[in-house]
């Protein structure tokens, strides 16, 4: 069959809108969990499953039109007031969003839908039915809100003036023995908080006996938002429900309340102009781009550095001159394409963000606590390749807060503090650097307690856990096997411990702290760096050999003096801000000469890579510089200590020290002749 | 060219190299170290913007180190989709071979694993390197 266009073209294009349109459900759902019958978001619901439904049907994907189409219907229901929102409801329909996303997964895969929709769209069917019949009150057909001309003159005026009319339906108590009157007071209400344009049944007809007046639909004009309409309506006895939709204008002149019921052409999204701008490009074709650009960052370096030495040599020669002004200029274009292409790689952590309220309420429901999440910096870019990385990480830290941090509401209340805990997750650009920050108010971490499990874990003695200080303790999170069964809830699910958080943050050349304060909450702040490529290095000297150390990993650079630094066990170390930093030699590792001068101060500089941190003795500092990170390859394979190499100004070969590496080096050797471990 | 061979000098020997199997031969270069590698590594060069492992010919065939002369080169040489950089002392000629026989047990000095068979050419017998054993590491 040839359509003329490309089907996997259009594929990619369904897929895409699928993604988004399951995003936007999943965001609706849980505005609607937050704030019930909001007629905006159950608006906004509707809308996303009509377009779904549409574009799933064209593609031919029947099951996926099928539960859509079925969830469409509870939410007409829900929209025309019929059924309200209950936390069944809501579980239902992220069930089926789990659904849709499977069915998504498996189109993907190419292999066929096994995703069984049966049930759900069963539990869909029972909530209409069951739902439909207790909440709405059998009545016989319902009668129209006609609007004259006068009236419908009103509906423009207001909405042109920029406020708001809605339609409120008011059930009043079938044994309320004044509803006439109830329905009265409701109105003269109304009319304080605006205008009130039209009734059904009309209020003004005096004729009107009780048995009529069951629910009153009261279209009002006024500038207030549905909430405060809602509660006060509420106030009055006698008033079983109140809904609040939006009236939504159908045709000049007559308008009818029924017809906000009829479906909406899906609305345009305000930013079509920008979707018209994207072009999707292959990742594989930025790094290729990335790649070239690294060689340029590199040529241009030397070119610079030829630069000097020409002018050193023909110090008169005008063409020098120009070299250099050439040079300055390419060293210029180039830095800003070097922007320009990590720029492109770059995207906002929302990607990732969006996906933590669904997971936090799904956790706090299962733990059977109240969580608040606070999501704080969603717009801060960083690579691709380390959102990838990060997630894993990040979505096990929430897991440990809603588990082991934020409290059960028993437990708070007698703490005194708010039943509902906080959750806030947090990102943001510092330098090069992007935090992380995944803060909790729940029971922080006792170090009592975490020396007491490493024990019986067998990870520490009871002699080397009496040595620890506060700090030290809390470190001990991060050691393989800290976690255990025992503490992983059947909703983490899987076995990751923080040992594997740590790993992905080193594999990242990362950093992670942690401060937590008992019975206050605990604060973990990663560190990483914005990008993979291209990094920043300090250039130092290990006797004549010139090392990179990653910025990202370099914490400070101090100097001490030389009597300030003491064997402990075997290890040299030092004191810096009160924190005991083992001093390494790497050329004791490496196989370099010491250097034989001797100085009176040591320049340290001081690494770190997650939680750990090390004091590497330098004879050199040389400066910062722009580095390109190339692979050793294959031939050479993994070299313990060295994450790979770079080229320098002057065209030699520089390794980039891996700190990670190097600590398992020290550790490794330290372990074989019994001194402790850095 | 399918029998064309480099020809190198190691000390006193000469050993030959399939053409087939050569990149390039460049003079001798600075070479970085890399820390804690198998001996006879010498480290990594710049090669026109491309990181490439080198490795001394002397060290793996357990000679004595030589001091680096004018004629000095590294014998770049293909392996699957990269290149490695072979330093030997000198490299004289291009030849080709009458006749191949497989490598005598006790022809050279260095293991025979590392040859691959002798050559006949108009200068005498010439040892043939199996290039891929050598870079084994």
């Amino acid at each position: 069959m040839n359509f003329g266009f490309d089907r996997s073209e259009l594929m990619g294009a369904f897929l895409e809108e699928v993604d988004e349109q399951i995003q936007l459900l999943e965001q609706g759902l849980l505005r609607l969990e937050d704030h019930g019958d909001s007629p905006e978001v159950i608006q906004s619901l509707f809308r996303v499953a009509h377009t779904l439904k549409g574009s799933s049907a064209a593609m031919g994907f029947e099951e996926m039109k099928l539960l859509v189409h079925k969830m469409e219907d509870v939410l007409e229901q829900l929209r025309q007031g019929r059924l309200s929102v209950t936390r069944q409801m809501v579980d239902i329909l992220f069930q089926c969003l789990d659904r849709l996303q499977y069915i998504r997964n498996e189109v993907v895969s190419g292999g066929g839908i096994q995703t069984d929709t049966r049930s759900v769209i069963e539990a869909l069917h029972n909530l209409l039915t069951d739902g439909v019949l207790t909440i709405v009150p059998p009545s016989g057909p319902r009668e129209s809100l006609v609007l004259d001309e006068e009236q419908a003159s009103q509906v423009d005026d207001a909405i042109e003036k920029g406020r708001h009319v809605w339609i409120c339906e008011v059930d009043i108590n079938p044994a309320c023995e004044m509803k006439f009157a109830r329905a009265h007071l409701v109105l003269r209400q109304l009319h304080d908080m605006g205008t009130v344009i039209a009734t059904l049944p009309d209020l003004h007809h005096l004729e009107i006996d009780d048995s009529q007046v069951g629910q009153v639909t009261y279209l009002l004009d006024t500038h207030l938002d549905p909430d405060e309409l809602d509660q006060t309506i509420r106030e009055f006895v006698d008033i079983q429900a109140v809904r609040i939709k939006p009236f939504i204008r159908q045709a000049v002149g007559t308008v009818t309340a029924e017809m906000v019921t009829i479906d909406q052409p899906p609305s345009v999204p305000k930013d079509i102009k920008r979707t018209v701008h994207m072009v999707r490009v292959d990742v594989d074709r930025l790094e290729q781009l990335m790649n070239l650009v690294g060689e340029l960052v590199i040529d241009q370096t030397r070119i610079a550095q030829a630069g000097k030495v020409l002018r050193d040599r023909y110090r008169t020669d005008e063409t020098v001159g120009d070299m250099e002004q050439i040079s300055h200029h390419l060293i210029r274009v180039v830095g800003e394409l070097q922007e320009s292409v990590m720029k492109i790689r770059m995207l906002p952590i929302e990607q990732l963000f969006n996906r933590f309220p669904r997971l936090v309420r799904d956790l706090a429901h299962s733990l059977e606590k109240e969580v608040h999440l606070e999501l704080v910096g969603q717009e801060t870019e960083l690579d691709r390749t380390v959102i990838e990385e990060i997630s894993d990480p990040l979505i096990h830290l929430i897991r440990n807060a809603l588990d082991h941090g934020i409290e059960p509401v028993e437990d708070r209340k007698i703490a005194g503090k708010p039943t509902k805990g906080t959750l806030r997750i947090a990102a943001s650009h510092q330098e090069n650097q992007v935090v992380i920050t995944i803060e909790d108010d729940g029971a922080g971490i006792d170090p009592q307690k975490i020396k007491a499990s490493a024990i019986r874990k067998g990870i520490i003695s009871e002699q080397e856990a009496e040595g620890l200080t506060d700090h030290d303790a809390i470190q001990l999170i991060y050691r393989p096997g800290f976690s255990t069964a025992e503490n992983i809830s059947d909703v983490s699910g899987r076995g990751v411990g923080m040992d594997i958080v740590r790993e992905h943050i080193e594999k990242l050349n990362g950093l992670i702290d942690v401060e937590s304060r008992v019975g206050k909450g605990t604060k973990f702040t990663i560190k990483l760096p914005l990008t993979l490529a291209i990094i920043t290095g300090l250039l130092v000297k290990f006797g004549k050999h010139t090392y990179v150390l990653p910025m990202g990993s370099v914490v400070e650079i101090v100097r001490v003096p030389e009597e300030e630094i003491n064997l402990v066990k075997g290890q040299p170390m030092a004191v810096v801000r009160e924190r005991a930093l083992p001093v390494v030699w790497l050329h004791d590792y490496f196989g370099f000469r010491r250097s034989d001068r001797q100085k009176k101060h040591l320049s340290i500089v001081i690494v770190g890579v997650a939680e750990k941190r090390l004091g590497l003795v330098v004879d050199e500092l040389i400066g910062n510089q722009e580095i390109v990170v190339k692979p050793l390859g294959s031939y050479i394979g993994k070299v313990e200590g060295i994450s790979g190499v770079t080229i320098l100004g002057d065209g030699n070969v520089a390794p980039i020290l891996d700190v990670v590496g190097v600590a398992r080096l020290i550790d490794s050797r330290n372990a074989a002749a019994g001194h402790i471990t850095v | 060219m399918e029998n064309q061979y480099v020809v190198i000098e190691l000390g006193q020997e000469k050993y030959a190299i399939r053409i087939h199997d050569v990149y390039e031969v460049i003079k001798m270069q600075t070479i970085t170290e890399l820390p804690n590698t198998v001996s006879f590594f010498e480290g990594v060069i710049n090669l026109r913007g491309k990181i490439v492992p080198v490795i001394s010919l002397r060290k793996r065939f357990g000679m004595e180190e030589a001091p680096v002369t004018k004629s000095t080169r590294i014998v770049v040489v293909n392996r699957d989709e990269e290149q490695v950089g072979i330093v030997v002392d000198g490299v004289t000629r291009v030849t080709t071979f009458t006749d191949i026989q497989p490598p005598p047990n006790d022809f050279s000095a260095v293991d025979v694993s590392y040859l691959s068979g002798i050559g006949h050419s108009e200068h005498g017998l010439i040892s043939l390197l199996n290039i891929p054993q050598i870079l084994m590491g």
